[in-house]
């Protein structure tokens, strides 16, 4: 208990230093926010314009205060308003949100339904035809971008093939079934480069643990092979193959990202490249700092599963 | 050092193109001719127009310049600021050592595409945001990769040496730390180039990276979206240049990475298959009054250099209730033999000939099945290493209970009777320690878990290969102590594998002594005590301290390797009583008392 609470402690300890770089990395770049903002076309902005939209954002105020007061806003769930029409961005967030998480859920799902089964094959007849053909297309998934994946399954799949929409988004309530086609196709784009890391993981792990003393002794006690491979092989192999789903975490939200403006679903993504594009600084803070903490949440749900699968963990 | 031939030459292909991009005499890459938009391919326009009417095959070209410029500039960049910072934290420790660990941390909390899009957002999309980003992006990890590397060059003697010389400490770490630091650290440079594509050519296809008109794969990928249902080939060109280049770079880096950390890189070993290393080997007259009975036994290991032979026509055997003790120095073969008893010999080793049989059954041509009804019933083993050989991951009362059901006792009775066996072998509050993990027990704990396993169900043999070689020597009298009671109260046979001839002095009854992989003395273990009948088997009792305080002897040489080609008595080099016949006669097992043999030529005038 008291490690899960000294991790948790952690964890929101890192999302406190990442909302402070956020707003560091906002007011100590140099030049003015407000005035890189209306600046764009190479045009000096009007001095007037600056010193409205500097008051407007608050931008006046002493760095001291803003920080603060930022800091209380992050704790009421307050990540302030778009520049574009004044709406609020912790609601536009809050209804996007969930759109990202179940894509990366099902990604993450696919990932392993495919890859666990598919390493441990690999490793159990090392050297035989389909090691190595698995193999081989493990590596090329790991060097096809996320994005090139994408495009080339709307090209198959919708364009030419007309199985599926080409992409977009339609309620789980309103039409279960086109939901579930609509997800398979994102999620599956940023499954394929999971599935070749956790593929080559769980080749490895298998391999290393099978080769451990306590898989010896299982056998010398005469325990069954299935029972062998479940138990003892795949329940220490799980801890690795753990480990580096947590490492390509990041690499998974930005594939998300990618994979949400191919398929055009109206997740996080969008909503970060639309105020990217128009430069709309509270809408790319709001979605960073989210991202980042799920980032760090998601960091701190591994190491519970960790702790679950591993009790050195726990005593550590 | 040999690299994958075709990841380096698709590469060079590549990064030469983009080199000599100006001089090929292409169309320029950034002219238009919109009367003939997405025209096909033709003699002039090998890959066609693009959406604009640009020529496709110069764009890919010049594309290739712009992703690898900028992935290579920003590696390098964060390659040397990287490999400082972490060499100065591994080197000087303290606060610059905190400072860079709490730093990388921070920097590895942001997703890496998140980091850039805000960056972006500040300074506005160009090549330069793009250098300027994924150079702050991997400078943590090269510092990570070089601060790993000096701590483990640190702590060698030559750095200590230079140090107590008076080098100044920058030259120390410029001189002769950042030498060594430099395999990992290039490996990470093929790692971060190729991760800089990745992120580049994502940013682009957003439209957020490299700013048009410039050409670049990710914003033609991009564009061609569009245009995909009139022409697909747009799609392909860009995608296949950018892939192509990624494959051949992750490529290198398993390269590089194989080269510079060969603890890394897949041991090539026989082409058998796990399984059978897992579940035990596929398996060819015994005499009936032995239990055990071991005829000729050869095992050979097949190594990158050739097949070797530890055990070789090893012959033994083992009456009901009987122990045998096996003992010899490491590398005698004996834990082998062992091992073979029970079909677990190691995934490269293999029995090549030679009888094994059990209550006269001839174990080399047991199946699957009738191997695991044998083992842990009729057949137990305890390890050298109680700590390794416990899974860590299930509670010990669990791991003897999997040795009950195993052999068809239900869940609940097997639990009931793990803790029975766990009092038995003297574990205190059995019930509860029947909860705790391995890594909760002491050694020697561990080890009676182990033992309370192997007697589970009631085996007729145990095989103790160096049960108390980990253990601390009280605790070894008291495991003796177990095993000795166990033998008293049944009537298991028991194998005791040892490398100390006092130590089973107390337990055997009969005793073998290996040699480089052979018997070269078997007895009574009293008689054999009392007057060895071979000059290895005196020199073995002289190496240890004697009960009357006598200075132990050590043999002087060492064991012979397996594959080492030694005429006549495989003992003679270390011999003190060498003579020319050692070499020249043949040296066999020969009867020199009722049961007592020895393979010494001189055993009669010695």
């Amino acid at each position: 208990m008291s490690w899960f609470l000294r991790r948790l402690a952690i964890s929101i300890g890192l999302v406190w230093i990442v909302a402070t770089i956020v707003f560091l990395a906002i007011h100590l770049v140099p030049g003015d926010p407000a005035e890189l903002l209306l600046s764009q076309g190479g045009v000096a902005p009007d001095p007037g314009a600056v010193a409205d939209l500097r008051s407007q954002l608050g931008l006046d105020r002493p760095i001291g205060v803003q920080y603060a007061d930022s800091m209380v806003r992050l704790l009421r769930g307050d990540l302030g308003s778009s520049l574009q029409d004044q709406s609020s961005v912790a609601q536009e967030i809050g209804r996007r949100l969930p759109r990202t998480l179940e894509l990366i859920g099902a990604a993450m799902l696919i990932a392993v339904a495919a890859g666990v089964p598919a390493g441990t094959a690999a490793a159990m007849r090392r050297g035989s035809w389909w090691d190595r053909i698995s193999g081989a297309v493990s590596g090329v998934a790991l060097s096809v971008p996320v994005f090139v994946i994408g495009t080339v399954m709307v090209f198959v799949f919708a364009q030419r093939l007309h199985w599926v929409p080409a992409g977009g988004y339609v309620g789980f309530s309103q039409a279960p079934g086109l939901h579930l086609l609509l997800l398979a196709m994102p999620a599956s784009a940023i499954a394929i480069g999971l599935a070749a890391v956790v593929f080559r993981m769980t080749r490895a792990a298998v391999l290393d643990v099978a080769a451990q003393d306590y898989v010896r002794t299982a056998r010398a006690k005469g325990v069954a092979a299935g029972r062998i491979l479940r138990h003892h092989v795949l329940r220490n192999a799980l801890l690795p193959v753990v480990t580096i789903i947590a490492l390509h975490l990041g690499g998974l939200l930005g594939g998300t990202v990618l994979v949400e403006y191919v398929f055009n679903w109206p997740g996080l993504s969008g909503l970060l490249v639309s105020a990217v594009v128009a430069r709309d600084y509270p809408e790319v803070v709001g979605v960073v700092f989210t991202i980042s903490v799920l980032f760090v949440a998601l960091n701190f749900a591994v190491d519970v599963l960790f702790a679950l699968l591993d009790p050195r963990v726990r005593a550590a | 050092m040999t690299l994958a031939r075709t990841p380096v030459v698709t590469l060079a292909l590549f990064v030469g193109l983009a080199l000599i991009a100006p001089l090929l005499g292409l169309p320029d890459p950034v002219r238009m001719d919109a009367a003939h938009r997405l025209a096909p391919p033709s003699w002039p326009h090998p890959l066609g127009l693009d959406e604009l009417g640009r020529d496709e095959l110069s764009r890919v070209i010049w594309g290739g310049r712009a992703s690898l410029a900028v992935a290579f500039v920003a590696s390098l960049i964060a390659g040397l600021i990287g490999t400082l910072i972490g060499i100065a934290g591994g080197f000087l420790r303290g606060f610059v050592e905190q400072a860079l660990l709490r730093a990388v941390d921070v920097v590895l909390c942001f997703p890496p595409l998140l980091l850039a899009l805000l960056v972006v957002t500040l300074l506005g999309p160009g090549a330069r945001t793009l250098i300027l980003v994924l150079s702050v992006l991997f400078i943590p990890g090269f510092a990570r990769v070089a601060y790993a590397s000096t701590l483990a060059v640190r702590s060698h003697g030559f750095v200590e040496a230079v140090q107590a010389l008076g080098a100044s400490r920058p030259r120390i770490m410029l001189r002769t730390i950042l030498p060594n630091v430099l395999g990992p650290v290039l490996v990470q440079l093929s790692l971060a180039a190729a991760s800089a594509i990745v992120l580049e050519s994502g940013l682009s296809f957003l439209g957020l990276g490299v700013v048009p008109p410039t050409p670049s794969w990710g914003l033609a990928i991009g564009a061609a979206r569009a245009t995909m249902n009139q022409a697909p080939l747009l799609l392909l060109w860009p995608s296949l240049a950018l892939t192509a280049t990624i494959l051949a770079m992750n490529a290198l880096c398993d390269a590089l990475r194989d080269a510079f950390e060969p603890q890394a890189a897949v041991p090539r070993t026989v082409a058998r298959h796990l399984r059978d290393a897992v579940f035990g080997p596929k398996a060819a007259a015994p005499p009936a009054d032995k239990l055990l009975d071991i005829r000729d036994l050869t095992i050979a290991i097949e190594t990158p250099r050739g097949t070797v032979a530890p055990v070789r026509g090893v012959s033994l055997s083992v009456a009901a209730g009987e122990t045998l003790a096996i003992v010899g120095e490491s590398g005698s073969g004996k834990t082998l033999t062992g091992l073979s008893i029970l079909g677990l010999l190691p995934e490269a080793a293999y029995i090549r000939a030679g009888s094994i049989s059990f209550a006269g059954n001839d174990l080399r041509a047991l199946d699957d099945a009738s191997w695991r009804r044998l083992r842990g019933h009729d057949l137990a083993m305890v390890f050298q290493d109680p700590m390794s050989s416990l899974n860590p991951l299930h509670r010990v009362g669990a791991q003897v209970a999997e040795a009950i059901a195993a052999h068809g006792a239900p869940a609940g009775e097997a639990r009931g009777r793990a803790v029975a066996l766990l009092r038995q072998v003297g574990i205190p509050d059995a019930e509860r320690r029947a909860k705790a993990f391995p890594h909760e027990l002491s050694g020697g704990m561990r080890q009676r878990v182990m033992i309370a396993t192997a007697i589970a169900n009631h085996p007729r043999l145990m095989v103790a290969d160096e049960p108390t070689a980990s253990l601390d020597v009280t605790i070894q009298a008291q495991v003796l102590d177990l095993l000795a009671s166990l033998k008293r109260d049944g009537d298991m046979a028991l194998i005791f594998i040892s490398h100390s001839l006092p130590v089973v002095a107390e337990i055997a009854d009969r005793v073998v002594v290996m040699y480089a992989g052979e018997v070269v003395e078997e007895g009574p273990v009293s008689s054999v005590f009392a007057a060895p009948a071979h000059p290895y088997t005196a020199a073995l009792l002289a190496s240890a301290p004697g009960e009357d305080g006598a200075p132990p002897r050590a043999i002087g040489g060492i064991v012979p390797s397996p594959d080492a080609v030694i005429p006549g008595c495989r003992f003679a080099p270390r011999c003190t009583h060498y003579i020319e016949r050692c070499e020249t006669e043949p040296s066999v097992m020969t009867e020199v008392a009722p049961g007592r043999y020895s393979r010494c030529v001189r055993w009669a005038e010695l």
